[in-house]
């Protein structure tokens, strides 16, 4: 079976509705830990079709998704999945575009990913007075092939490239202090690198801190004041909060005039990491917020149909075991004029800066929450006092937002595991516990 | 699966010519089928095939991996060539999969039993059906080939529940192996769900006794014995244990793979080898460590070798945790309460091995005050630290043992294995609890 003979198969079953892809992806990961030296190599072959079966002349059919390692067995799975119960779904229009010979697919030749254990395991040693060291380093190199094809005639390829990674580090309190002597504190990081250029230093002070400053032992010494969110953890909040612009119909605090602060702008830009969504829709910048208030909203096809809008090219496809979702692709936090990150810690009168999370950021959309837990230190005047083991923010996401009184120009991102971005963020007023 | 056997393992036992080497050849067939229902309709569909094949060799601490799509004999030479660094068949190609299985038809009597059952029992839902087929093969140097095949079942989503005050989701979770009286189960599950219950006050922050009834006393087990017993588990609190006491001599925790009526069983591990219970505490000590064949030194592994997926190396991993019936009732354990929280559902656990922090997530639990159940607590997070909990531990158990059916699927470094547990009723002293908002 080949990729012609499923595209026959599919029109067969479901004339002009109908959806295929395959995805052939090369990669070498390196695994350290307690010791041990791993090198995994990987070639994966992994194929997805999704089909409305039913008449043609009904704007509403049934949506069947397959998804396998090789052409027989998706040509397998789709006869099974056909005889599975489905229920009416409407059929989205599906992207058109002028039929274009595939790329070549010769994977291109990987090499083990660089060993960066020596140089993280110094730094983090380093940034941590000897407290902290690397457990686990885990790190990924790889690229994919994708292609794409749907009943309109749409035939894209592309080609995708990774290197990333896991660390995780230990602290543990030699002294008399904070939650006493022997005490740990683990800390887990992903990060993506550039296998030129490894930012090591600033992924070992990131481990580092978090490690490290739980082990303090000291709670929040205020229960209000500014909040100083370093880069991965306003990208991890951002990442919370981005499913409220996906899909037709926002929770309403977001419709208001003020949804956010004037200076602060929300952008959804994937077009650095791929020309194309998992459907075939070109990748294309969008501003999602826009002098505080929400301008834009991210569809896929199936959600745009239902809003009876255009996909913004928001079809997710993280894997090829799970069809298309309407996600973020690459969200980040841009300010109208960003500030170094030193003096928007120089501008903070009291209160805490979040250097890493302790927990995952929970928000509840419709009711308009969120819950943040951190690690970090209390700053007075600009000067940073000492150590906060362990704080926790709630309140309400709208008040978060219109509360953003500084965006730094330090951008990072981070896999949430949609990229999500952002500099150093200053909030003129959080809750504390 | 087809594979020549004994020219597969001539070949590794090229790769692996010490005792103490490691090399084995593992593939995975599986089906997973996927459906989801509103209020007894189904949505959309959905069904994966996949087949892959990865080679291992291991010696004197570094490790090597070869992972090919596929899981016929060629795909098991690809990613032997692979390992040896020659060039993969077909110019770096994966390789096709041998012959797919059926697998909507296993799935076919679940399909027609399982409307007539929310129909009945708990008709307002959004819920999604998960039917798991994995079948797999092991070949590795001097050791005997291996087969074996698991089916898995899983409910989850919510069940609206109806009541004078108002309609309410409730989560629902639901995980057992495709055999015997699952239906009946299932059945139990879905009615209890959607009984109507009175509206829940606030859980209240604080200190609090409290009491895990119907088997979730295996969650907290789970968090705070399995994983920190794991053999390639950081460094916790309970390293340097030893032989001292560290809770009730009533209590006996073991990790056995064999109970195949829960959810994390298996007749053998991933590695091949047959699992053997493992005792994590006895008589209030601590016992072993769960180990796969790297970790498991003189006395060998364990039997707990497991992978999340065919392209991921073993691991120890825990399987089933068992904890032995006391003697008592849970009416005499609620008395013998007093004052604190009777939980009956745990949906989510975590454990921060290094510091001994465990957390366990609920969505509703009942208020005890002067040992009598009373009024509905609304979701929240029971915490602590894992030493202070196992001192927490009265010395006295339910006489009953419940299969905990919510805790299915476990997640460590990203890697996901089914699990699962029974246990008494279980009263611990000194947790901390806080609500959720």
């Amino acid at each position: 079976m080949t990729f012609e003979g499923l595209r026959r198969a599919l029109e067969r079953r479901a004339p002009g509705r109908w959806e295929l892809y395959r995805k052939t992806s090369h990669s070498r990961e390196r695994d350290t830990c307690r010791g041990i030296s791993r090198i995994a190599e990987r070639s994966e072959e992994g194929w997805a079709a999704r089909w409305w079966e039913g008449n043609t002349e009904e704007p509403a059919a049934a949506l069947r998704f397959a998804a396998a390692s090789s052409a027989e067995m998706l040509a397998a799975a789709i006869e099974d999945a056909a005889r599975l119960p489905a229920g009416g779904d409407p059929v989205p229009d599906l992207p058109a575009r002028g039929r274009k010979s595939p790329a070549p697919e010769a994977p291109a030749p990987i090499e083990d990913p660089p060993d960066l254990g020596p140089a993280l395991s110094a730094a983090i040693s380093a940034a941590s007075a000897g407290t902290s060291s690397l457990a686990t380093l885990a790190i990924r190199v790889g690229v994919a092939h994708e292609r794409i094809a749907n009943a309109n005639g749409l035939d894209v390829s592309q080609a995708l490239t990774a290197a990333d990674g896991v660390a995780s580090a230990i602290a543990t309190n030699t002294r008399e202090t904070g939650k006493g002597k022997g005490s740990s504190a683990a800390a887990r990081a992903a990060f993506r690198f550039d296998p030129a250029r490894p930012d090591v230093e600033r992924l070992a002070r990131r481990l580092a801190d978090a490690s490290l400053l739980p082990l303090s032992g000291r709670a929040a010494p205020f229960r209000t004041g500014q909040w100083l969110l370093e880069p991965a953890v306003a990208a991890a909040v951002l990442a919370a909060v981005a499913p409220a612009f996906c899909g037709g119909r926002g929770p309403s605090w977001l419709s208001r005039e003020t949804a956010a602060s004037p200076g602060v702008r929300i952008v959804d830009d994937a077009g650095a990491e791929a020309a194309w969504d998992g459907e075939g829709v070109a990748t294309r910048r969008m501003l999602l917020v826009e002098s505080g208030e929400v301008v834009a909203r991210l569809y896929d096809l199936r959600s745009g149909k239902a809003a009876g809008r255009p996909s913004t090219g928001h079809g997710a496809r993280p894997s090829f075991r799970e069809p298309p979702r309407c996600e973020p692709r690459r969200i980040f936090f841009e300010g109208s004029s960003p500030a170094a990150a030193e003096t928007l810690l120089s501008s903070v009168r009291r209160g805490l800066v979040a250097r890493a999370l302790t927990a995952p950021v929970r928000v509840d959309l419709p009711a308009d929450r969120y819950e943040a837990e951190f690690t970090g230190v209390s700053v007075i005047g600009g000067r940073e006092q000492g150590p906060v083991a362990g704080a926790r923010a709630s309140g309400r996401i709208s008040e978060l937002l219109r509360r953003i009184e500084g965006i730094g120009s330090d951008l990072q991102f981070f896999p949430m595991p949609f990229l999500a971005g952002s500099g150093t963020l200053l909030v003129e007023r959080a809750a504390f516990d | 699966m087809d594979w020549d056997d004994a020219a597969i393992a001539r070949e590794l036992d090229k790769l692996a010519p010490q005792e103490d080497d490691i090399a084995d050849v593992f593939a995975e067939r599986l089906t997973e089928i996927s459906i989801p229902w509103r209020d007894g309709s189904p949505g959309d569909p959905r069904i994966r095939r996949e087949a892959g094949t990865a080679a291992r060799r291991r010696a004197r601490g570094a490790e090597r991996l070869a992972f090919v799509s596929g899981a016929g004999e060629e795909a098991a030479r690809a990613a032997v060539r692979t390992l040896l660094g020659e060039k993969p068949a077909r110019s770096g190609r994966p390789v096709a999969a041998g012959t797919p299985e059926t697998g909507a038809a296993e799935a076919s009597r679940w399909v027609r039993r399982l409307p007539a059952l929310l129909a009945r029992h708990a008709p307002r839902h959004r819920l999604r059906l998960r039917i798991l087929h994995a079948e797999r093969h092991v070949v590795a140097a001097r050791r005997p080939p291996a087969d074996f095949a698991r089916r898995l079942v899983s409910v989850e989503g919510i069940v609206v529940a109806a009541s004078r005050l108002g309609d309410e989701d409730r989560l629902f979770s639901f995980h057992a192996p495709d055999a015997g009286q699952v239906a009946d189960e299932l059945r139990t599950a879905l009615v209890e769900a959607a009984a109507p219950r009175a509206r829940p006050v606030p859980a209240v922050p604080g200190a609090i006794d409290v009491l895990l009834a119907r088997g979730c006393a295996a969650v907290l087990f789970h968090e705070i014995l399995a994983h920190t017993l794991e053999a390639d588990a950081e460094r916790s609190p309970l390293s340097d244990a030893g032989d001292a006491p560290l809770t009730v001599t009533d209590l006996d925790v073991r990790d056995d793979p064999r109970r195949l009526d829960l959810f994390g069983g298996y007749e053998r591990d991933d590695e091949g080898t047959a699992p053997r219970a493992v005792k994590l505490i006895q008589s209030g000590r601590l016992g072993s460590r769960l180990a796969d064949r790297s970790t498991g030194g003189r006395s060998g592994s364990t039997g707990h070798g497991r992978r999340a997926a065919a392209s991921e190396p073993p691991q120890p991993r825990s399987a089933n945790i068992v904890v032995t019936a006391g003697s008592a009732s849970s009416e005499e354990l609620v008395r013998r309460l007093g004052n604190g929280l009777w939980v009956d559902e745990i949906h989510a656990g975590s454990v921060e091995p290094s510091s001994g922090v465990f957390r366990l997530a609920f969505q509703r639990a009942r208020r005890v005050s002067r040992g009598r159940l009373a009024e509905e607590i609304g979701a929240g997070y029971l915490y602590g630290e894992m030493r202070a909990a196992l001192r927490g531990i009265e010395p006295v158990l339910g006489r009953e043992v419940h299969a905990c059916r919510t805790l299915g699927w476990c997640a460590r470094d990203g890697r996901v294995l089914p699990v699962q547990g029974e246990a008494p009723d279980v009263l611990v002293r000194g947790l901390s609890m806080r609500p959720s908002r």
